[in-house]
C-alpha cells in the first residue's frame, strides 16, 4: 500500500497534502504520528464524562491536525461535531456526529495501520 | 503554542532547520516560556483554541508586558471566522494563517516576520546609535587603545571590558544605596568608560617586566609602579580635550587605582576618600578581575575565593562601603562576567542600559526632585498640622483659593480646598464682610520686610459666635514692586481664654451687686470720654438714696440690697445708650452724661424715673449735677462740684436735684471717704 492508496482509503487527496507539505517523507511522518494522537481518546473520555467543553477542543484539534494533513473526510465530521459542541451543548445533532467522526476516525486509522504494515513496520 | 503535539510537531519540521523551536502545550505554559525566555524569543506561533488559557489569553498577556511591541506573534488556528481574526490584529498580532496551511507560506510569513522585526530593531538601533555617536565612538577608540595595552600584557583582553563591567555595576549599586557620592547616571556611564583606560600607562613599562612570570624585584616593582603616574602623566600631557570631564576622570583613574584607602598605596598614598570614588572603584574592579584570571604569573581563582580574599583584606584596603557593595552584588557578577556573552552582545546590553538610564535621567530631572522635596515638605507640614490641632490655612489671590489644614477644615466644617472662597456661602458665614476686609487690609498693609500679622476675629462657628486670633504671614512676589498674592497664617480659637479675660475685666470693673461699673472704672471711662468729645459739655450726676440706711435697719441688709439692685435696673433703663452709670459705694451712684441743651430737662426726666416705691420702701433721693461748662473738664472738680450740689439738697431737705454753682463754693462733701471709691482728694 502506497501512501497515495493510504489516503485514497480514508477518503482524502493525497495530491493536496503534498502540495502543502512539500515532502513524502513529512507526510508520511506525521500521518504516521497521527495514529498516535490522543486527541481522540481525549474526545471519547470528555463525551463520556459528558465534559462538553473539553470535547470540543479535542474536536477542534482532531478537526486542526486533519486540516493540516488534508484528512478531509475525518476532518468534515470532526469539524461538524466541533461546532456542534461550540458553546459546551449537547444536542441529538452531536450525538449523530459523534457516530460519524467514530466510523471516520476508524475508518482513517485503520486504512494508516494498513499501510504501516505495509511499510513493515 | 498549540495543544496538539501534533501540530506543533508539524510545524516544527517546518522550521527547526533554521531556528531553534520551543514548544508549549498551552496558554500558560506559553506565557511562563515568555517569561523565562523574553526577548530571546524571536517569535511566537500562537494557537487559539487551547487548554489553560486560550490564545486570546496569551495575547493579553504579553500586551500588558508590553512583550508585543518586541516578539511578532502569528495565529495559526482553524478558527477562520473573520471576527476571530479581527479580534486577533486588534490584540496585536502580526500575521493571520488558518488552517490548512501550505509548509511553504509558514516558512516564509515567519521568515519575513523575523526580518522584518529585526530590521525594525536594526532601524532603532540606529537612531540610538546616532544618539550616542560620540559616546560610542569614543568608547570604541577606548576599547583599542587599552586592548593594546593589554596586547603588550598579554591578558586575555577582556580584562578592560570586565573592569568596566564591575565598575558600573559598583557604582550602580553604590548609588542606589547612599548619597554620600552625588554621581549622576551620566557619571556613571563616564567612570565605566573611563575605566578602560586605568592601565594605559603600563605602556611605558618594559615588555620584560610587565611579562615577568615570578615575583618582581623590588627595582622591577618600583618600575612597575610607575605605570599609573605615567597614565596620568599621559593624560594630562594630551594636547587637546585636557578638560573634558571624561579626561579628567580617566586621570583620576589612572593616577590613583593603585591607592589604597588605609593610605599604603601608590603613587600619593592618599587616605580613604582623599581618593576620588571613581578610582576607588576601578581598583576594586581590578582586584577582583586580576583574581579570578589567569595570569602569567598566577592561576585563575574562582569567584568566591576571589570575593572573600578581597572582603578578608588580603588584597589591599578597600572602602567599607564598596566592600559592602561587591558583598551585595557578588552574586550577580559572575552572570554579568559571563564570557560566553560575546562582548558584541555585551554592547548592545550596555547600549539598552545606556538608554534606560538616560530615560530614566530624563524623568528625573530637576523638577521631579524639587517634586519629591515637596511632597516631603507637604508630608512634614501635614503632620506637624495635625499634631498642634490648628487651624492653618493658606490663601492665594490667583487662583482664588484657600487650603486648610485637614484639623481646621474639620473644625471649621469647611472643604480643605475651597476655590473662589469669597463666592463660597459657607466661607462667607464663617467670617462676615467685616472681618474679611479687616483681614484682607492688615494683611496689605504689610510690608515684604514686615508681612507678619496678627488679627482678632470673630468667626461663626457652627452658630456660635467665637474669638479667633488669627496670625498671618502676608505672602508678596519677588519681583518689583512686590505684589501681595495671599497669606499663610493660622487661626488660634481664643474664645475661651478671651471670655476668661473679659470676665475678669468685667469683675475689676464692676459692682458685683448692680452690675453697674464701679466707681474706678467709671472714672477712667469719663476721663476717656472727655478726652475723646472734649468740646461736648457733659454732666455728671452723683445721687443716694434718702433714708436708705433706717431701711437697712429696719427692714434687713438682704431687703436694702435689692432696694440697690431696683434701683440700679431703674438708672440703667433711664439713662442713654452712651451714658455712663456706676455704683459709687454704699447707695450712692453716679451718671455722666453728654448733653447739647436743656440738660435740666434731662436730669429732671431721670430723677423722675428713679423714684418710686419698691416693696412698700419709698424710694426718694437726692441729687447734685455738676456741669463741664460751669466747673470745668478736671474730674475730680466735676466730682467734688457735684457732691457739694448733693450736700447742698440733703441740707435743704432730700428728694430733689440740684445743680452745682459758686453758692457752693464752700459745701462740705456728700459722701463718705470710706465709700468713695474714687481717687479723691
Amino acid at each position: 500500500m502506497t501512501l497515495k492508496e493510504c489516503y485514497a482509503a480514508m477518503g482524502s487527496n493525497y495530491d493536496e497534502v503534498l502540495g502543502r507539505m512539500r515532502s513524502e517523507r513529512l507526510v508520511q511522518k506525521f500521518v504516521l504520528k497521527f495514529a498516535d494522537d490522543g486527541s481522540f481518546d481525549l474526545l471519547q473520555k470528555s463525551l463520556a464524562a459528558q465534559n462538553y467543553a473539553e470535547a470540543f477542543r479535542a474536536a477542534h484539534t482532531i478537526k486542526g491536525v486533519c486540516q493540516n494533513l488534508s484528512l478531509s473526510k475525518l476532518g468534515a465530521s470532526s469539524s461538524a461535531l466541533a461546532e456542534a459542541l461550540r458553546g459546551g451543548g449537547w444536542s441529538e445533532e452531536a450525538a449523530a456526529l459523534v457516530e460519524e467522526t467514530t466510523r471516520d476516525y476508524q475508518e482513517t486509522i485503520s486504512a494508516i495501520r494498513a499501510f504501516q504494515e505495509a511499510l513493515g513496520g | 503554542m498549540d495543544d496538539s503535539e501534533l501540530n506543533r510537531a508539524i510545524l516544527a519540521d517546518m522550521l527547526d532547520e533554521e531556528y531553534e523551536i520551543i514548544e508549549a502545550e498551552n496558554g500558560l505554559e506559553g506565557v511562563a516560556v515568555l517569561q523565562l525566555q523574553g526577548m530571546d524569543i524571536a517569535l511566537v506561533l500562537l494557537d487559539i483554541v487551547m487548554p489553560e488559557m486560550d490564545g486570546f489569553g496569551v495575547l493579553g498577556v504579553m500586551r500588558q508586558n508590553n512583550w508585543i511591541e518586541d516578539i511578532p506573534v502569528i495565529m495559526i488556528s482553524a478558527e477562520s471566522g473573520s471576527s476571530h481574526i479581527e479580534r486577533a490584529y486588534d490584540l496585536g498580532v502580526t500575521d493571520f494563517i488558518s488552517r490548512p496551511f501550505d509548509a511553504l507560506i509558514v516558512h516564509r510569513r515567519v521568515v519575513n516576520t523575523i526580518l522584518l522585526y529585526a530590521k525594525q530593531k536594526r532601524l532603532a538601533g540606529m537612531v540610538a546609535d546616532q544618539i550616542y555617536e560620540n559616546e560610542q565612538r569614543s568608547s570604541l577608540l577606548i576599547d583599542i587603545l587599552s586592548h593594546i595595552v593589554e596586547f603588550r600584557n598579554g591578558e586575555s583582553g577582556l580584562h578592560v571590558l570586565n573592569v568596566r563591567t564591575l565598575t558600573e555595576l559598583l557604582l550602580k549599586h553604590l548609588v542606589q544605596k547612599t548619597d554620600r557620592y552625588p554621581l549622576s547616571p551620566a557619571d556613571i556611564a563616564m567612570i565605566s568608560t573611563a575605566s578602560a583606560l586605568h592601565d594605559i600607562g603600563k605602556i611605558s613599562i618594559d615588555e620584560k617586566i610587565l611579562n615577568k612570570p615570578g615575583r618582581f624585584t623590588d627595582e622591577e616593582f618600583a618600575i612597575m609602579k610607575t605605570h599609573s603616574m605615567a597614565g596620568a602623566e599621559m593624560l594630562q600631557n594630551l594636547p587637546i580635550h585636557q578638560n573634558d570631564p571624561l579626561v579628567k576622570v580617566a586621570y583620576d583613574i589612572c593616577r590613583w587605582h593603585h591607592e589604597r584607602y588605609d593610605g599604603r598605596g601608590y603613587p600619593d598614598g592618599l587616605v580613604g576618600d582623599e581618593i576620588p570614588i571613581a578610582a576607588q572603584i576601578v581598583a576594586l574592579a581590578d582586584v577582583y578581575d586580576a583574581l579570578t584570571s589567569k595570569r602569567c604569573y598566577k592561576a585563575a581563582y574562582d569567584h568566591e575565593t576571589a570575593v572573600n580574599m578581597i572582603l578578608e583584606g588580603k588584597c589591599g584596603a578597600f572602602n567599607p562601603l564598596l566592600l559592602e557593595c561587591l558583598t551585595e552584588t557578588a552574586p550577580t557578577i559572575p552572570a554579568q562576567l559571563d564570557e560566553s556573552v560575546n562582548p558584541a552582545q555585551r554592547d548592545q546590553r550596555e547600549m539598552k542600559n545606556m538608554m534606560m538610564e538616560i530615560r530614566r535621567h530624563e524623568e528625573l530631572t530637576a523638577s521631579e526632585r524639587t517634586l519629591q522635596l515637596l511632597e516631603h515638605e507637604r508630608m512634614k507640614y501635614s503632620f506637624f498640622a495635625a499634631m498642634t490641632q490648628e487651624i492653618q490655612f493658606e490663601f492665594t489671590l490667583s487662583p482664588p483659593m484657600v487650603t486648610l489644614s485637614a484639623f481646621g477644615a474639620e473644625k471649621l466644617g469647611l472643604d480643605e480646598i475651597i476655590m473662589d472662597p469669597l463666592q463660597n456661602e459657607k466661607v462667607c458665614g464663617l467670617m462676615d464682610e467685616m472681618e474679611r476686609k479687616g483681614l484682607s487690609d492688615s494683611l496689605r498693609s504689610t510690608t515684604p520686610e514686615h508681612p507678619v500679622i496678627t488679627y482678632d476675629c470673630r468667626l461663626n462657628l457652627r452658630g456660635e459666635r467665637r474669638w479667633f486670633q488669627i496670625t498671618a504671614r502676608a505672602v508678596w512676589s519677588a519681583d518689583e514692586p512686590p505684589r501681595y498674592t495671599g497669606a499663610i497664617g493660622k487661626a488660634i480659637d481664643t474664645h475661651e481664654s478671651r471670655m476668661r479675660l473679659d470676665a475678669l475685666e468685667r469683675m475689676a470693673s464692676h459692682d458685683s451687686l448692680t452690675g453697674l461699673l464701679n466707681h474706678a472704672y467709671a472714672k477712667k471711662r469719663i476721663l476717656e470720654r472727655m478726652e475723646l468729645r472734649s468740646a461736648s459739655n457733659f454732666a455728671l450726676v452723683i445721687f443716694d438714696l434718702d433714708h436708705f440706711k433706717s431701711a437697712n435697719d429696719n427692714l434687713g441688709h438682704a431687703f436694702g440690697d435689692h432696694v440697690l439692685m431696683y434701683v440700679a435696673e431703674k438708672l440703667r433703663q433711664s439713662i442713654r445708650g452712651g451714658d455712663i452709670a456706676a455704683r459709687v459705694g454704699g447707695d450712692e451712684f453716679l451718671i455722666f452724661l453728654e448733653y447739647k441743651e436743656d440738660v435740666d430737662i434731662v436730669i429732671d426726666r431721670i430723677f423722675q424715673s428713679l423714684c418710686g416705691v419698691y416693696e412698700g420702701f419709698a424710694i426718694s433721693i437726692s441729687m447734685g449735677v455738676a456741669r463741664t461748662d460751669v466747673v470745668g473738664s478736671n474730674y475730680d472738680d466735676l466730682f467734688h462740684a457735684a457732691d457739694q450740689a448733693l450736700y447742698t439738697v440733703k441740707r435743704s431737705g432730700r428728694g430733689r436735684f440740684r445743680f452745682y454753682d459758686k453758692t457752693m463754693h464752700n459745701m462740705l462733701s456728700a459722701i463718705t471717704p470710706i465709700d468713695n471709691g474714687g481717687e479723691q482728694r
